[in-house]
């Protein structure tokens, strides 16, 4: 139960995404800045963080707001029905990873200067945790930290992190190694020496960076966090990552939904607007079902992780990335036909969105990764009611 | 047990609404379990009248028969919200459902459009079991075209004379009376000149005739009406107003048929079968059982979700339709899994040895059909939510 304060700054967040939005169109940012690097606009980034969306996760000591994920989610929700292409989700998963390493034992001054940067909107960090496709897992991590053997105090870094989206135009990275035996969380300046970062094109227009570091040296005044702690930090920014991503398939796919209804009732063929046939009507139906499925599935899981262990968490988070990525695809692939030969153009928005869901969907394990991950997590008499 | 609520009807019922939600919830839990008989407890279909005697004359008893009807006429006077608690723990308790159509729908409709006789002679007799109903509303030409029905009650002297036939008529063989919708004249539109009357099944002129259903049971029936009589007295509402009492009580009362419990118990046999067979190991076979699973487990957050609406207070709107749509249709996949995952075995009927296990393959694929096609078919579910809810051009 949220209490009425909550409501309404929660309210005043929806409202001032939405007002947003109508002001600086998103979409058309979208669309212009395809191939583009970095693919998304600066400028844009400081005005959301003048509106505070850049603060919302990042703790109060920080100068943030310490809210949650679920603040978090209503903004990247509704700024992803206008497919903007700053990177909410990104920077906020780089800065939940942070927040862990404040909490810690051992927090840096490092951490905290970072998490004020992130929310006054002056640095964009990004996470580099993910080394094989197809597997969730923060603790698996070849990448390593060693003592130099010519300079003390200094570690040599050698591995190689893939996937980082939201890497193009990156200040820097929050990047995990095993050092010593230990997971371990370093930051890495964008163009340290050593560090090369490879970009590669993403489906909807943006770029995803591969990081390669070669004998890259690090001073322990990088270090973030050392031991179980730093890898409880990246799953808390994974696991809420996901949680975004499902906020943000599930309102691109609201929105499209939208868009197509209203195709469905302006598009006349055969003398009658074509959402009149049956046909079209009970699949326009179905796709309706799955969003409200999918919707109801993430309230639920957020209201679950505000009080849930750890544990809980990543199976909330797995279970809303599942149902959103599911609904998400239905309503694209749908969205395609129902359009006809104008959806497949470049022209029609419809084709911006379904390249945004794949992206958003592959991104952090699919659906059938996260169907799998719940199933691993909770055992099937645990929802016994 | 509750021999002490013998006295009841002497003493003012206990007012149940005034409970917490909570207390309540466990108040009718714990009654359940120490009063509920085994023999109704996940029943395979739907129970007869003398399957199930013992247990309505024990909630009668209890005062708890009519959950929705208020507490003066003998219900429980509970509020929406308490109502879906009592439907969750009895089905939480795998209590099958009873002959109930007098409880859920003569009941209310009589509260609202009865005359003062119709409620002194029916309303007692109803919760007694005295009076068990069916509902005489599809006809051999008018299932999801139900406005199209042929049946007439011409007024003769002080009765009316029914001509024409039901059918799909759940437990008619078991019911002493059926509320029905007849043709009593026709106007301009086919929803006009219909009227809702109630009848004596022992009138001379009607006949039952089960109906063997896919399973090999016989839970409905086909009613022939050959100049059957009703009083005219039994005419509720105005003659020409049955269409809009008939279709008055869409209320929260449609929540129940999107609940969550059945494709859940569905789910609980498939599991079973799934362990008898060992396919837990397999991997296919896992990925499409965690789909189902998250199917029923998201279905119960959207149902939850209406249930919260129904807790503050708020009427439900068309789009409550969303969950029978998704409910019954999770519950097929379920069926289909399990014939799958039985191999030679969904070859066989009733219950079989698999691997070691007794289980009835094939129960849920033939329970699971009724669910798409009856209260309002799947498809007229669609229509609604297209029209109503997306406000697609008709």
């Amino acid at each position: 139960m949220i209490d009425a304060g909550t409501a309404g700054h929660r309210r005043m967040l929806v409202d001032s995404v939405a007002d947003y939005c109508r002001r600086s169109d998103p979409l058309r940012r979208c669309r212009m800045l395809r191939g583009t690097e970095p693919g998304f606009d600066r400028g844009a980034w400081l005005e959301m963080a003048g509106l505070g969306w850049t603060a919302l996760v990042v703790p109060e000591s920080c100068g943030g707001l310490g809210l949650t994920v679920t603040e978090h989610a209503l903004v990247a929700g509704g700024a992803a029905a206008f497919l903007m292409p700053e990177p909410l989700t990104s920077v906020m998963i780089a800065a939940r990873t942070l927040a862990g390493c404040i909490a810690s034992d051992a927090p840096t001054d490092l951490a905290h200067e970072l998490l004020a940067q992130v929310a006054s909107g002056t640095t964009l960090p990004a996470l580099a945790w993910q080394e094989d496709a197809g597997r969730v897992d923060p603790a698996a991590i070849t990448a390593t930290a060693r003592p130099s053997a010519t300079v003390a105090g200094t570690v040599v870094v050698d591995g190689h992190k893939r996937f980082v989206v939201g890497g193009a135009g990156a200040d820097g990275y929050v990047l995990s190694v095993h050092e010593a035996g230990v997971p371990a969380l370093y930051w890495v300046p964008a163009g340290h020496p050593g560090l090369k970062v490879v970009l590669h094109p993403l489906a909807d227009g943006r770029s995803a960076v591969d990081l390669h570091c070669e004998r890259m040296e690090l001073t322990a005044g990088h270090r973030l966090l050392a031991g179980d702690a730093a890898l409880d930090a990246l799953q808390a920014g994974i696991d809420d990552g996901n949680l975004s991503l499902a906020a943000e398939l599930l309102g691109l796919s609201r929105r499209l939904l939208d868009l197509t209804l209203d195709y469905l009732r302006t598009r006349s063929q055969f003398g009658r607007p074509i959402g009149a046939f049956q046909a079209l009507q009970h699949r326009a139906v179905d796709l309706y079902v799955h969003q409200r499925i999918g919707d109801a599935t993430l309230e639920q899981a957020l209201r679950t992780v505000a009080d849930a262990r750890p544990g809980g968490r990543s199976a909330a988070a797995s279970r809303a990335k599942a149902r959103a990525c599911e609904t998400a695809a239905r309503i694209t692939r749908e969205s395609i036909q129902m359009h006809g030969a104008i959806g497949f153009t470049d022209d029609c928005d419809v084709g911006l969105y379904v390249k945004r869901a794949l992206v958003l969907s592959a991104w952090l394990g699919n659906a059938r990764l996260h169907r799998a991950r719940y199933a691993e997590r909770v055992p099937l008499d645990a929802e016994a009611a | 047990m509750d021999d002490m609520d013998l006295d009841r009807l002497d003493s003012p019922a206990p007012d149940w609404d005034a409970l917490q939600d909570d207390r309540f919830r466990l108040e009718v839990r714990d009654w359940l379990r120490a009063n509920c008989p085994p023999h109704v407890r996940f029943p395979a279909g739907r129970m007869h009248w003398h399957e199930c005697r013992d247990w309505w004359e024990r909630l009668y008893r209890k005062g708890w028969i009519a959950p929705a009807w208020p507490r003066e006429l003998g219900g429980m006077g509970l509020s929406p919200y308490k109502q879906v608690i009592m439907a969750e723990e009895l089905e939480r308790h795998g209590c099958g459902r009873m002959p109930d159509q007098g409880i859920t729908q003569v009941g209310p409709i009589l509260v609202r459009y009865g005359t003062p006789e119709q409620k002194a002679w029916y309303l007692p007799r109803t919760l007694s079991g005295e009076a068990i109903w069916c509902q005489g509303y599809s006809e051999p030409n008018a299932g999801s075209d139900l406005a199209s029905l042929q049946t007439t009650a011409t007024e003769d002297g002080d009765d009316y004379v029914i001509e024409g036939s039901k059918i799909w008529t759940t437990l008619a063989m078991d019911a002493t009376h059926m509320y029905l919708l007849a043709r009593t004249g026709r106007g301009t539109r086919k929803q006009e000149g219909i009227s809702f009357l109630l009848l004596d099944m022992r009138a001379p002129g009607l006949v039952v005739r089960p109906i063997r259903n896919i399973a090999g049971d016989a839970e409905f029936c086909q009613v022939f009406f050959d100049r059957v009589r009703t009083p005219r007295s039994n005419l509720v509402g105005a003659a020409g107003q049955g269409w809009a009492i008939a279709k008055s009580l869409l209320g929260f009362e449609r929540l129940g048929i999107g609940s969550p419990r059945r494709p859940q118990l569905a789910f609980a046999r498939l599991q079973q079968l799934a362990a008898a067979r060992g396919l837990f190991d397999d991997p296919v076979f896992m990925e499409r059982f965690t789909a189902l699973r998250l199917d029923i487990l998201d279905l119960s957050a959207t149902y939850e979700s209406f249930v919260e609406q129904v807790r503050r207070g708020e009427p439900l709107g068309p789009d409550v339709s969303l969950l029978k749509v998704w409910a019954t249709e999770v519950m097929q996949r379920c069926s289909e899994l399990m014939i799958e995952g039985g191999d030679e075995h969904a070859a066989f009927a009733g219950t079989v040895d698999v691997d070691g296990s007794p289980v009835n393959v094939l129960a849920p694929f033939y329970s699971s059909r009724p669910g798409t096609i009856y209260g309002g078919s799947n498809e007229i579910q669609r229509n609604i939510l297209a029209k109503a809810v997306l406000g697609l051009p008709q």
